[in-house]
């Protein structure tokens, strides 16, 4: 847009278009062609005029926008207050989490220690016992099962409301939808529910009831005589399932007997389980002692983590044991791989596969068990495992998957990575959520599962929780490989940094002695930057201290009014 | 605002980049209400300010966005930037006047209004003459002049924002000031019978 080609002639002199005036007082020129609009603004009064007044124009632009006519809204004073106060149902959440850790502590150690004691003859005079386990103290708590219920809706229903908040910003609208998600709660017609909950000292299923779904049973004493059409979660101190269950069986106890029939599958957390009865599928348990005694029979395979395992009946399948010692006096019809202390084979022993076993001491076979080749046995080994080679070679292998697992996390999710670590550099708040959440997800996922949350809610959360350990010691190590290489907020070269820390990371877990230690704090300093990130994420939590009055116009930024040539 | 000279906030951002509230709380309190006057002068209401302010710090701290920002440059220009991007992210959902503004860029306007006209025009009108003259406008035609002249945003963050290419964006300036002139009551004699 050169004045000569285009403008008009003003006696002999043409003039410069207003485009090209603009953009001379903007400084958009380049330094030859500002060169000639300055020079000819020099003769030519018209175009002169012109540039002082875009600039004029310009001021007034800046000075109009600039001026101060409203003060600003209180809804924006008052922001950062309301914000915060939106925000407090994660408080809520923590006060859920925590209320269902305390019954889950109850429930799980303080009860049990409670009979235990009292069986002793700790009858509850003194102070402590009065306070602590005196069941005066904490039998309310049991009523409280059904609050916790409530208060688990709640949390959710805290959830939905932060879903849709970020949706519907008008109140209005979001009081619909909660009254229609509240309407629809109390409107659930009760028998859709396809699961019981019973509780009590003594709760159970009668013999001649039949529950047609799933039942969860909470006592001292659980029992069932009857027939359950779905599956069973047994809470209890001594449970016997005596009657017929078509699901399967899923028992937190001391003492679980199963004298009937069970369709299904057995899963159990007990201290002893005795089976007389029929277990139609596998068997998995973590216990102390396991009978299976000569009238009780498993169809399918037994995986079992126990101390002790006495089997005298009948396994349809293999048998995989971690623990110390088996006793076989029974049949199994499968192959069996022990890992243990002692493996004894007694006469009337029937093992139709190959057994495998890596012990300690030799085991010790009669020469009238039918065996369908001997024991392979081999014995464990106790050197350190340090001095081993292949040690070496997995823990190479190990540190290459989590270098890959964190490749793929931190391209997966670049900004929560980096806000992970700088999260980490909070070391306080780091720890202390750390071993909130190290320690109280596991338990709220347990009551979630039993709950109305739901078990999908539960295993999903204990799930997230698990990855959530290894994430945590990529976390540190990129903190780590932060230290060595510099702060860095750039996706590649965190990676960068985290592979150098996670090395060092892993080393510095596996020094004999205090690896695990290290571990342990690794996990929780990782556990609460991720936690903390994930809280600041939902978190627009700004000072209290919000000041809420009329602000002062800030000062008048630089305009660019300022006429001449652009610095080529 | 932070004023000329005045030092960047750098560690309160460092601090608010962690998830400090309190440094979050005086990052608001410092920069809100430019932001907000920015969004008063760039969106039509009232109301739309107010939300778009709220937005705008809402999302810097929910989606961390303090961390895209690079501490090398100017904090006051990177936060207009997002306020600009937002509020025009904003308009163009709405669609608002977007007839007015289809038309094609690449044709310049090449006019010479009269100097003098043109003088007087700015002598006689007041500042709220302009800021009522500036709601009639098109969207486009009003976030570039605000971009420009309020955030002293440069050529290169306006032609990002508005998705121009940055040739074009003295040509956007110009015809928002033909535009405002117009609404000023005095555009006709200016911009066409002007030119001499």
């Amino acid at each position: 847009m050169r004045a000569d080609d285009n403008l008009p002639d003003d006696g002999g002199l043409q003039h410069l278009d207003e485009m090209t005036c603009l953009l001379y007082i903007e400084r958009q020129l380049d330094r030859a062609r500002a060169q000639e609009v300055s020079a000819h603004t020099q003769e030519c009064a018209a175009c002169r005029t012109l540039l002082r007044a875009l600039e004029r124009e310009s001021r007034l632009l800046t000075r109009a926008m600039l001026e101060e006519e409203e003060a600003l809204p209180a809804r924006l004073a008052q922001f950062q207050e309301r914000a915060r106060r939106s925000m407090q149902w994660i408080w809520t959440v923590a006060f859920g989490l925590a209320a269902t850790g305390v019954y889950a502590l109850y429930s799980t150690y303080v009860a049990p220690l409670q009979t235990e004691l009292e069986k002793d003859g700790f009858g509850g005079s003194n102070l402590l016992s009065l306070l602590i386990f005196q069941g005066a103290f904490w039998k309310g708590w049991q009523s409280m099962s059904t609050l916790l219920e409530v208060l688990a809706l709640i949390t959710l229903a805290g959830f939905a409301v932060a879903f849709f908040r970020k949706r519907v910003r008008r109140g209005s609208v979001l009081a619909l939808v909660l009254t229609g998600f509240c309407a629809s709660l109390l409107l659930q017609p009760a028998p859709a529910m396809a699961s019981e909950t019973r509780r009590g000292e003594s709760v159970g299923v009668a013999q001649d009831e039949i529950i047609k779904g799933d039942i969860f049973l909470f006592g001292e004493r659980v029992r069932i005589d009857g027939t359950v059409e779905g599956d069973v979660f047994l809470f209890g101190h001594n449970a016997n399932v005596a009657g017929h269950v078509k699901g399967d069986v899923i028992a937190f106890a001391q003492t679980l007997e199963v004298n009937g029939q069970v369709d299904g599958n057995v899963r159990a957390f007990t201290n002893t389980l005795t089976i007389r009865g029929t277990v139609a599928k596998n068997v998995l348990t973590f216990d102390e002692v396991v009978n299976l005694e000569s009238a009780g029979k498993v169809g399918g395979s037994l995986t079992l983590f126990v101390e002790t395992l006495n089997l005298e009946g009948v396994l349809g399948r293999d048998l995989f044991m971690f623990g110390k010692h088996l006793a076989l006096s029974g049949k199994i019809d499968g192959a069996v791989k022990l890992k243990g202390d002692l493996l004894t084979i007694n006469s009337s022993a029937q093992v139709a596969g190959p057994i495998h076993f890596e012990g300690n001491k030799e085991p010790e076979v009669s020469p009238q068990a039918k065996l369908a080749s001997p024991v392979d046995y081999h014995k464990m080994e106790h050197k350190p495992q340090y001095l081993e080679g292949h040690y070496y070679v997995w823990q190479v292998i190990w540190l290459a998957a989590f270098v890959i697992f964190g490749l793929v996390l931190f391209q997966l999710m670049p900004r929560f990575a980096s806000e992970a670590v700088s999260s980490a550099e909070r070391y306080g708040a780091s720890f202390g959520l750390g071993v909130l959440v190290f320690f109280g997800v596991p338990i709220a996922a347990v009551i979630a599962c039993v709950t109305v949350v739901g078990l999908f809610v539960g295993i999903s959360s204990f799930f997230i929780w698990y990855a959530a350990l290894y994430f945590a010691q990529l976390i540190v190590g990129a903190m780590v490989g932060q230290w060595l290489m510099g702060p860095t907020r750039e996706t590649w070269p965190l990676i960068g940094r985290m592979a150098v820390g996670i090395v060092i990371v892993r080393i510095a877990t596996v020094v004999p002695a205090v690896g695990g230690w290290i571990k342990f704090g690794i996990i929780l300093w990782g556990l609460g930057a991720i936690s903390l990130a994930l809280y600041n994420r939902f978190q627009p939590t700004l000072a209290p201290n919000a000041t809420s009055g009329p602000y002062m116009p800030p000062p008048l930024p630089p305009n660019t009014t300022v006429g001449g040539m652009q610095p080529a | 605002m932070s004023a000329p000279g005045k030092p960047e906030p750098t560690e309160a951002i460092a601090r608010a980049r962690t998830g400090d509230a309190d440094a979050w709380g005086e990052l608001y309190r410092e920069y809100a209400p430019a932001i907000f006057r920015f969004c008063r002068r760039a969106l039509p209401t009232r109301e739309d300010a107010e939300d778009a302010t709220m937005d705008i710090f809402a999302k810097l701290m929910r989606d961390n966005k303090l961390q895209q920002y690079d501490q090398s440059r100017s904090f006051t220009a990177w936060l207009y930037k997002v306020a600009a991007n937002h509020c025009w992210d904003i308009l163009r959902r709405r669609k608002t006047r977007q007839d007015k503004e289809t038309e094609d860029l690449e044709n310049v306007p090449l006019e010479h209004p009269d100097p003098n006209q043109l003088d007087r025009l700015i002598e006689q009108r007041t500042s709220e003459e302009v800021r009522r003259a500036l709601d009639k406008l098109g969207s486009r035609a009003r976030m570039a002049l605000v971009m420009r002249y309020y955030s002293d945003m440069s050529y290169d963050e306006i032609a990002d924002a508005l998705g121009v290419r940055r040739a074009f964006v003295g040509v956007v300036l110009l015809r928002a000031r033909h535009e405002l002139r117009q609404a000023l009551g005095q555009s006709g004699a200016l911009a066409a019978g002007g030119t001499t």
